[in-house]
């Protein structure tokens, strides 16, 4: 009634992401302390705070403050599964592996600590999530934390990231790959562990069955777009832009969307994903989706 | 009631007790790591977990722990199995080129020898948490109260992390001195006392009994590999010296085989000490002294090898 009453605040996403960054930054350099042996705890906290946007843990924590919950019960598992994250990259980079020098535009763990420690660094994170999610959760009954456990788990393995990992591998240089293998790759190698943050936090804060199921949807829409944006990104930006090496999937004879559906086919799939994503955060209230909604937008518009 | 428990270790028939948990446990982890797509890393997973000669010490501690405070064998066998992948997970990257560097394990080929080193870190990485999955979906819930498998979950993670079995690894492939009794601990210590108290924490034992298997475990992880240790010296196949730097962080290799043989006497001393505070649950107890005499006397041959 007055020129003041704004009928549809826009809601600020930049200093929301910032906030709730800054609290994840926090919470994980509490949760992982320079203990003795000295150098292994260095190296799990060098590639566990080396920056990156924090997208997994705020998707954690927005879908549990969307079903009801605090932020504090989502908390432990959102650090837990940047703890997963940091841990597959710092396997990943290992020469065995992708063979990559640069992470975030640092150097990768191994170039710094040595690849014995690197992968003693990652199995010690991979660890630590689970003990953290089990220990330092508040505030949930223990059922729901089992519960959170076991997706946790599942979106890590051989039905998680681990399967996407073995796919792409394998994947390299084949020709005669197409859809099917490159969603798989990445419905398992990105959108598990996206997937993963989000039914965590919405199972957390309390979410019914339902909740919890529209919320796994929305995440593997959004984890096939984070993916499909990646490949965009790879072919047409720089390694400064990136903060990581530029044109490797090329270099690597790499199943790519721009590669199979052109950079257009490529942008139009990424749209469609992010409708359908959204399609599933209509039922809730939209006051409380706005910060979904404007990762979802965020994931599909980002510049590196 | 010392004679009276050493009594329960020489009657009680601890090899038809590990058989018969053996044969469980492996079928058990036969089930648990099915062969799907992508078959590659489902092939090496279990390549080392169903590795033939498996003696299952972990599992069956943790079987025989939780027993002792009445708890079923039904409650246990998840996590029973859980400890034998994530020890699995374990060894095949402590085998890593960069790591030990070690070609054989179990008298077989090394897990990256066979399915390369990205395999062999992908499977490592994957059976870590189906170990922790494997636990929270098949632990029978009206058996076992949902707080105390957070509470295994966390001791599992706890061994086997950055204060635990990976701590041991690092400060072995740094070197150093004086570390022995450090290193062993943590490298094979960890693993019978989580073991042990995973068992306990399962049948609901009190706090003092937990911290009681915590001590007994732990002695026992490390008194048979210092044994080992001893075995294979007396063997005495005269090894490499490539393979004797590696070796370096033994008893025997540190302080010779003499003194090696007085830690394990302390050590078993200790374990059975321990044991002692369990006396009120009568011959349940018997499964664990046998462990420690087992441990030194080897007195038969569990699985198909060593």
């Amino acid at each position: 009634e007055t020129l003041e009453d704004n009928p549809k605040p826009t809601f600020d996403f930049k200093s929301y992401m910032l906030q709730k960054a800054n609290t994840v930054n926090q919470a994980l350099d509490a949760s992982v302390s320079l203990r003795e042996p000295v150098k292994i705890h260095e190296s799990m906290r060098y590639s566990l705070l080396a920056g990156g946007k924090r997208v997994r843990p705020v998707l954690c924590i927005a879908a549990c403050e969307l079903v009801g919950g605090d932020e504090s019960m989502a908390m432990p598992a959102a650090c837990a599964i940047e703890m997963i994250h940091t841990m597959s990259l710092i396997h990943d980079d290992l020469p065995c592996m992708d063979n990559d020098d640069l992470r975030r535009g640092k150097p990768t763990n191994h170039k710094v600590f040595g690849e014995d420690v690197a992968v003693l660094a990652g199995d010690a994170l991979l660890a630590f999530a689970f003990e953290h999610i089990a220990i330092s959760t508040t505030g949930v009954t223990p059922a729901r934390i089992v519960r959170a456990i076991a997706e946790l788990a599942k979106s890590i393995g051989t039905e998680g990231l681990v399967a996407g990992q073995v796919v792409d591998i394998r994947s390299e240089g084949q020709k005669d790959l197409g859809i099917k293998d490159l969603e798989f790759i990445h419905e398992h190698k990105t959108a598990a562990l996206l997937e993963g943050a989000v039914v965590l936090g919405a199972i957390l804060g309390g979410g019914t069955n339902e909740e919890v199921e529209k919320l796994r949807t929305f995440a593997r829409c959004i984890g096939l777009l984070f993916q499909v944006v990646d490949d965009i990104l790879d072919v047409t930006k720089s390694s400064k832009e990136l903060g990581k090496t530029a044109g490797k999937d090329l270099v690597a004879d790499k199943l790519t969307y721009p590669k199979l559906l052109g950079i257009e086919g490529s942008k139009a799939l990424a749209e469609k994903l992010n409708k359908d994503a959204q399609q599933q955060l209509s039922e809730f209230d939209q006051e409380k989706a706005a910060p979904l909604i404007a990762l979802a937008n965020y994931i599909a518009n980002r510049q590196n | 009631s010392v004679s009276a428990n050493h009594l329960n270790s020489t009657q009680f028939d601890l090899k038809t007790y590990w058989t018969t948990l053996i044969a469980e446990i492996d079928n058990n982890l036969d089930q648990a790591v099915p062969i799907k797509y992508p078959e590659q890393i489902y092939e090496a997973m279990r390549y080392s977990v169903l590795a033939k000669g498996a003696k299952r010490a972990p599992p069956v501690m943790c079987v025989a722990a939780c027993e002792l405070f009445g708890g079923s064998r039904l409650a246990a066998f998840p996590t029973a199995c859980a400890l034998e992948m994530v020890h699995a997970a374990s060894l095949i990257h402590d085998d890593l080129p960069c790591m030990d560097d070690d070609l054989s394990r179990r008298g077989q080929p090394s897990n990256h020898t066979v399915y390369g080193v990205d395999m062999a870190i992908l499977a490592g990485d994957a059976l870590f948490p189906l170990g922790f999955q494997h636990i929270v979906s098949h632990t029978p819930s009206d058996l076992v109260p949902e707080a105390r498998i957070l509470r295994v979950i966390a001791e599992i993670a706890r061994a086997v992390g950055s204060t635990g079995m990976a701590a041991g690894q690092f400060l072995d492939l740094e070197g150093g001195a004086n570390q022995v009794r450090f290193v062993q601990e943590k490298k094979y210590g960890e693993m019978g006392e989580c073991s042990a108290v995973c068992g306990g924490l399962l049948a609901g034992a009190e706090d003092d009994e937990i911290r009681r298997l915590r001590r007994y475990g732990r002695a026992v992880g490390v008194l048979y590999q210092v044994v080992n240790d001893i075995l294979e010296a007396k063997s005495e196949i005269p090894e490499d010296e490539e393979k004797k730097k590696k070796k370096g962080k033994s008893y025997v290799a540190v302080y010779g085989i003499e003194r090696a043989a007085e830690v394990a006497e302390e050590l078993r001393e200790r374990a059975k000490m321990e044991l002692h505070g369990f006396e009120k649950y009568g011959e349940k107890v018997a499964p664990l002294y046998s462990f420690v005499d087992y441990a030194v006397d080897r007195g038969f041959s569990v699985g198909e090898s060593s």
